[in-house]
């Protein structure tokens, strides 16, 4: 049966001040989950319900830094809002494949209010910050109650649909872009049905690191049950021989595994993962930066 | 000297809400604060097509704050406009997912919510019609076996014992024989989804009746006094005991003519004890629940004689109008009779058929059906000029409407009809038609094309549909004007304050539009659609600011001794022009009064209407008619695009407009118009479908996340011109143009897409998908050694 009613969501609002109470008041708490812009959990909480304390990362000053790294790379913390990441100076000099990225995710007022963050711990297939991140080598620093710490790298943390290799009550604190990867250069190619505030329907970024010997790398998103990196594919297209691009696009193709659904049936979805590879490569020769000027 | 300064009809005035819309002083019906509201929760079918063997509302009057609860056997009364095919609730069976079964009204949502979950349906599930093709079929179920027994207007005729709830038939010349004797005969089909309008402001609707059952209605809508006639035909009402109260209303498109919810929450609200009761549906049911635009499946049939003349053409619309026809039948109609679109066929077989299905309720929606006749017309006539070697501007040149020719049913236009012929000729030049072009793209993979189509639209509309209007003049000689005309962004208030500033010869500023329509306060406008609103109200307008005139020129006649018809109206007051004395407004408005205190005259006020003249039925069986509607308004738009043959996608660069519109009144308004209908042409053409579930028969993109409308960054560079043929019955020569806009829009890009990169998709929307299907079509019809026509 369908009802009309203007629902209400009724759950508890919490506001730590550090990392620690945050952690501590998850453990305290029934059915709780961090908020961070809220742009998913609070569709999705509207949608299904199930949420009986959120958790606000927004007012923690620790989370709500960028900063230098250890090793001379970059930390984003987990507070920071997607537009902040996309157009600080540092990022836009050292890893304009993020900038390009994130330029595209959703419109100006979701990029205001979402964090990257909260985009990869959604982990949504589509997840338009995921293709730099995994490009990037991007490793995620987490904290859990009673002190516990690890780092995991972002290839391991996708698990599917929603999943995450994340722990209940864990909490992403930092991202860390590895100085390795500073200066790589990309084109992130996504097709959508309109050209804003649209989920992708497939996206493809190459990207190119400064030097080293397996330069390339090649994310896509939307086309499988996580973000993925086609890693056969990179090594083709390393070897720079006259067929590279197109033996990169058959293995990328084979890489994914995408799905019929509204936005486009899983065989489309296949061959545009060649196109949209072919289409980054022709933009990344051009020598053009890619992606929309934030 | 006189009248300088004070030509309002042609400017680029102050819209006149513009303060209240920036401010937020412009209330919309959610805004409105009731004392002691309840609120409403309404239970809709989750089946497409079931018998409803029995509703217990037993559990929900039990949930604490449930104040009444309400279904089918409790108001078991017919509504709708044209046929009354639907009642206030389904009562024996439902016929789409989202019915409205039941209702609750309760303290707060919470509790309407609780109520309603709790409320038992039975169902026995029937077989559903999910298309045309199917409902047509001799042993499709039927959705609507009591056909035969329905209320009906005369000039809709359904056809009992079958799905079909209006058939119209154009037969002029003799087809048959004519076709024999063409040159080239081409066919095809053409294929239009269900659409939603996505209006920002969803449907809602508060209703009261009060103890002694005076029922008050604030609702947003596109059409108050339509509202209140047909719920008083439903429940039984005096008309002077029901007031409709119409807010600022927030997009409408067609999706709130007629009557929507307003009939659940009278029958709620009449068992609430005087309590108003607010219904509104979010955002997902507003894809589904209340109404859409109609489903088309077209077959065309044009044969063409070796000078490129179409002399004989065969056009059958058959149309899924969902669950209900009320309001759909009459689209049903209005593209039968428009069939043959923008041109001009001597031997013409047209049948428009709307058949119900168990979908969502197909309705009114801008344009009125001739978004996707055009669809299918405009893209068969550019096919027909491609396969016999002719160009389509020219070709669409030789085959237009003009004055002296006649429509298909049989009408010859006059002078005054407008130039189809022009429009299509500025929009070929505009867009670079008209020169020979070598594709700049020079096979690599982006191809850009260059495309056109026509428009031609009427009011659909009762022969006798009315607009009327009151001006009174206050003591400081400014004055009120006050209509029931619903300004739903199309800027009518603003167009009807030039009208009379105009006529009166009074500064902008000094007219006030009292425009939130009451139908217990303001004067009687039959409905806010078919682009008649400039054009009726206007006329109306300028017929009451005759009068006033006629009455200030008489007290003035008094004041100054001299007869009325030597004075004139001037620039803030009466003049003599022989002596040169005059009299200000300020001292006629309210009477004249003497300096031995006697007083002459009274408040100048005055109430004048439209009713369009002579217009005639249609033939019931040739629909021949010497002058079936009020007016054509005629158009074209050219379209550019860019195509990346690797993903089929299409970005559409620059489109140009031209309609005669008879008159320019105010040009930032018109041009507004024709660019949002641009836009939202643009959006049912590449992105906008209602996606069926087929196991469940829901629909399964009901949100703004799986159902796309364009975002500015969609939108193409545009240009809009217009040609001023004076309509002979419109005001200062206009004519409607809020429809047209975004009719030709969609065919232009499809063939756009053709001369881009020689394939043609047949059906609407022209997603990426599906240009990519066709392009790989053809490539394998060339490998294969043939090529598909
Ligand atoms: C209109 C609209 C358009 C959108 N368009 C796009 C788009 O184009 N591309 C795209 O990729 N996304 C899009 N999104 C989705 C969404 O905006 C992004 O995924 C966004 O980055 C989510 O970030 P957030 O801060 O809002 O996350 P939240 O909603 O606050 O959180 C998301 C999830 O992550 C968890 N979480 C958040 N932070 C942490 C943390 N530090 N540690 C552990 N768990 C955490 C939350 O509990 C929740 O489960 C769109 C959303 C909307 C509403």
């Amino acid at each position: 049966m369908l009802t009309t009613c203007p629902e209400r969501l009724a759950f508890s609002y919490l506001r730590p001040g550090s990392v620690d109470e945050a952690l501590a008041m998850w453990a305290g708490q029934a059915r709780p989950a961090f908020l961070a812009g809220g742009t998913d959990v609070l569709p999705r909480a509207r949608r299904e319900g199930g949420i009986g304390a959120l958790i606000d990362l927004k007012r923690i000053p620790e989370l709500d830094r960028i900063e230098q790294g250890g090793d001379g790379g970059l930390a984003i913390g987990a507070a920071c809002t997607v537009h902040r990441v996309a157009v600080h100076p540092l990022v836009r000099e050292r890893y304009p494949v993020l900038s390009a990225c994130l330029s595209q995710l959703g419109s100006f007022p979701i990029r205001n209010r979402a964090t990257l963050a909260g985009n990869i711990c959604n982990a949504s297939p589509c997840a338009d910050g995921a293709p730099a991140l995994l490009a990037l080598e991007a490793v995620l620093e987490l904290r859990a109650a009673g002190g516990a710490q690890r780092t995991l790298s972002i290839g391991d943390f996708f698990r599917g649909p929603g999943e995450t290799a994340l722990r209940p009550g864990e909490l992403l604190c930092r991202i860390l872009l590895p100085a390795g990867s500073a200066g790589a250069r990309g084109s992130y190619q996504r097709l959508a049905r309109r050209r804003a505030v649209d989920i992708s329907s497939v996206a493809v970024l190459v990207a190119r690191l400064a030097a080293g010997e397996r330069r390339h790398r090649i994310c896509l998103s939307s086309v499988a049950p996580t973000p993925l990196r086609a890693v056969e594919a990179e090594r083709v297209l390393d070897a720079e021989e006259p067929d590279s691009v197109e033996r990169a696009a058959e293995l990328a193709m084979a890489a994914c595994a995408p799905i019929d659904d509204l936005r486009g049936s899983a065989a489309y979805r296949r061959r545009m993962v060649g196109a949209l590879l072919g289409r980054a490569v022709d933009e990344l020769r051009s020598s053009r930066q890619t992606g929309v000027p934030v | 000297m006189s009248g300088q300064g004070y030509d309002w009809v042609g400017q680029d005035v102050e819209r006149v809400d513009a303060v209240d819309k920036v401010t937020g002083a412009a209330r919309y019906t959610a805004d409105l604060k009731f004392p002691r509201l309840l609120h409403a929760a309404v239970v809709r079918s989750s089946l497409p097509h079931a018998r409803l063997l029995h509703v217990d509302l037993g559990p929900a009057l039990s949930v604490p704050g449930v104040k009444a609860a309400v279904c089918g056997r409790d108001v078991p009364f017919h509504v709708g406009i044209y046929l009354k095919d639907q009642t206030v609730f389904a009562c024996d069976r439902v016929r789409y997912v989202g019915d409205p079964v039941a209702a609750v009204a309760a303290e707060s949502p919470e509790a309407a919510a609780e109520a309603a979950s709790r409320i038992a349906i039975d169902y026995e599930p029937l077989e559903p019609v999910f298309d045309v093709e199917r409902g047509l079929e001799p042993d499709a179920p039927r959705v609507h076996p009591e056909l035969g027994r329905y209320e009906c207007v005369p000039w809709i005729t359904p056809e009992p014992g079958t799905n079909v709830c209006n058939h119209l038939k154009v037969r002029k010349g003799d087809f048959d024989a004519a076709l024999k004797r063409c040159a080239h005969v081409i066919e095809n089909r053409f294929a239009v989804p269900q659409v939603q309008h996505v209006p920002l402001e969803p449907h809602v609707s508060v209703a009261r009746v009060d103890l002694a059952g005076r029922v008050e209605i604030h609702t947003s809508a596109q059409s108050p006094f339509t509202v209140r006639h047909l719920l008083c035909a439903c429940f039984g009402f005096k008309h002077a005991d029901v007031r409709v109260i119409v807010p600022h209303v927030g997009g409408g498109f067609g999706g709130k003519a007629g009557i929507n919810l307003e009939p659940i929450a009278t029958a709620l609200a009449l068992r609430c004890d005087g309590r108003p009761v607010r219904v509104a549906v979010d955002r997902s049911e507003e894809f589904y629940a209340v109404v859409v635009r109609q489903g088309l499946q077209a077959s065309l049939t044009s044969g063409v004689d070796e000078n490129g003349r179409v002399i004989a053409q065969k056009m059958r619309y058959v149309w899924d109008c969902g669950a209900y026809g009320g309001y759909g039948v009459n689209v049903v109609r209005a593209a039968g009779y428009t069939c043959g679109g923008a041109y001009a066929f001597d031997h013409v077989q047209g049948d428009s058929i709307g058949v119900y299905t168990n979908r969502p309720i197909g309705s009114a929606y801008r344009g009125f059906g001739m978004q996707e006749i055009h669809w299918a017309l405009e893209s068969q006539m550019d096919a027909v000029a491609r396969e016999i070697g002719m160009d389509p501007v020219e070709f669409r040149l030789r085959n237009c409407l003009g004055p002296g020719k006649a429509t298909v049913t049989g009408q010859v236009l006059d002078e005054s009809a407008g130039d189809v012929a022009t429009c299509i000729r500025k929009v070929a030049c505009g867009i670079g038609l008209d020169v020979d072009r070598t594709d700049p793209s020079g096979g690599g993979p982006i191809r850009r094309g260059r495309g056109m189509a026509c428009a031609v639209k009427a009011p659909a509309m009762p022969n006798d549909a009315a607009s009327s209007v009151i001006l009174k003049f206050c003591e400081d000689a400014t004055l009120e004007l006050s209509l029931s005309g619903v300004d739903i962004g199309q800027g009518l208030r603003t167009v009807a304050a030039q009208y009379a500033a105009q006529a009166l010869k009074l500064p902008i500023e000094s007219v006030r539009v009292h425009n939130l329509p009451d139908t217990h306060l303001s004067p009687y406008d039959w409905q806010t659609v078919a682009s008649r609103q400039t054009w009726a109200t206007g006329n109306a307008v300028l017929r009451a600011a005759e009068d006033c005139k006629r009455q200030l020129l008489e007290t003035a006649a008094s004041a100054l001794g001299r007869p009325a018809d030597a004075l004139e109206l001037d620039a803030g007051c009466v003049r003599d022009p022989d002596s040169g004395r005059s009299v200000p407004l300020d001292r006629l408005v309210m009477g004249y009064l003497f300096e031995d205190g006697h007083a002459v005259g009274g408040p100048v006020a005055a109430c004048a209407h439209f009713v369009p003249e002579g217009l005639l039925f249609l033939d019931p069986e040739t629909s021949q008619s010497k002058k079936p509607v009020a007016k054509w308004t005629f158009g074209a738009q050219g379209v550019e695009i860019s195509v990346d043959t690797r993903t089929g996608e299409i970005r559409v660069d620059r489109v140009v407009a031209c309609y005669d519109v008879g008159k320019v009144v105010h040009p930032s308004l018109i041009r507004g118009q024709t660019f949002g209908g641009i836009v939202q042409g643009l959006g049912t053409g590449l992105m906008e479908e209602l996606v069926l579930d087929r196991t469940s028969g829901r629909i399964a993109n009901a949100t703004l996340a799986d159902y796309k409308i364009p975002s500015s960054l969609d939108a193409p560079r545009m240009e809009a011109g217009f040609l001023e043929t004076p309509q002979a019955d419109g005001p200062l020569g206009a004519r409607g143009v809020g429809e047209h806009t975004m009719i030709p829009t969609p065919a232009a890009i499809a063939n756009a897409l053709v001369d881009a990169c020689g394939v043609r998709v047949h059906s609407m929307p022209l997603t990426a998908e599906k240009v990519l299907a066709a392009l790989d079509a053809r490539e394998a019809g060339r490998e294969g050694g043939h090529r598909g026509s």
